[in-house]
């Protein structure tokens, strides 16, 4: 890890396109402004380690056994089925 | 959508397939910009976003709002802004669902996925009210 010490006012510049500015200090806390490119996401760590963590356990080959919400699958499953039957009767 | 540069991925004749784009990618996700989002009518409400060119990688989505009636994520302005969204209309919002053991099933609430309907640019959000909700909320079991 690159440390580093900025007064507030003073600024850092990342990888040529991303500037991270000390705004200002009260007591504890650090206000940082940061200017960066729109595809480069900004998150504080402790969720953007929450939500990476949860993208990794989520991501699975398809399959087609799928859970059942309340009020869904039964009927949908008679329309797709009669909308099957239809086809084949015109067809 | 430029068939070209899709990749072919089988999924039966009812699938229907749209390419979205995610310029900042997903959490932990981010060198992949592009997937295809699968929406099956036998699988609905659920869809599939697949990574184009392995398709064994992908991730089962959902729009929240049936399963959660009073999900109300607040989208910060910058991502708005970022993906061109003019009116909440426009938003497709679709959150992430990870199966689990015994038939299980959670839904991350605090990272949905942002989509403009009109140019599938979106992007996976942190809510301005993430406090409020789970990462792992726990999906209403069916009959």
């Amino acid at each position: 890890m690159l440390i580093l010490s900025r007064k507030p006012g003073e600024t850092l510049v990342i990888d040529g396109k991303i500037r991270v500015k000390v705004i200002r200090v009260e007591g504890d806390v650090v206000k940082l402004g940061i200017e960066a490119p729109p595809e480069v996401s900004i998150h504080r760590q402790e969720v953007y380690d929450e939500i990476q963590k949860n993208n990794k356990e989520a991501i699975t080959a398809p399959q087609r056994d799928l859970p059942r919400l309340p009020g869904s699958p039964k009927e949908k499953d008679k329309q797709s089925q009669h909308q099957k039957e239809k086809l084949t009767a015109t067809v | 959508m430029n068939t070209a540069e899709v990749d072919r991925l089988s999924v039966g004749e009812l699938g229907n397939e749209t390419v979205v784009h995610l310029p900042s990618g997903l959490l932990g996700f981010e060198q992949i910009k592009k997937y295809v989002l699968v929406s099956d009518p036998a699988e609905e409400p659920f869809k599939w976003l697949q990574v184009p060119g392995d398709s064994s990688l992908a991730f089962l989505v959902i729009s929240p709002f049936q399963a959660v009636p009073d999900y109300t994520p607040e989208i910060p302005d910058e991502d708005v802004r970022s993906i061109g969204l003019e009116d909440p209309q426009d938003a497709l919002v679709l959150n992430i669902v990870t199966l689990r053991k015994n038939g299980r099933s959670t839904l991350n609430l605090k990272g949905p996925i942002v989509i403009n309907r009109f140019s599938m640019i979106g992007k996976q959000v942190v809510i301005a009210n993430a406090a409020e909700y789970s990462v792992q909320h726990p999906l209403p079991p069916g009959e």
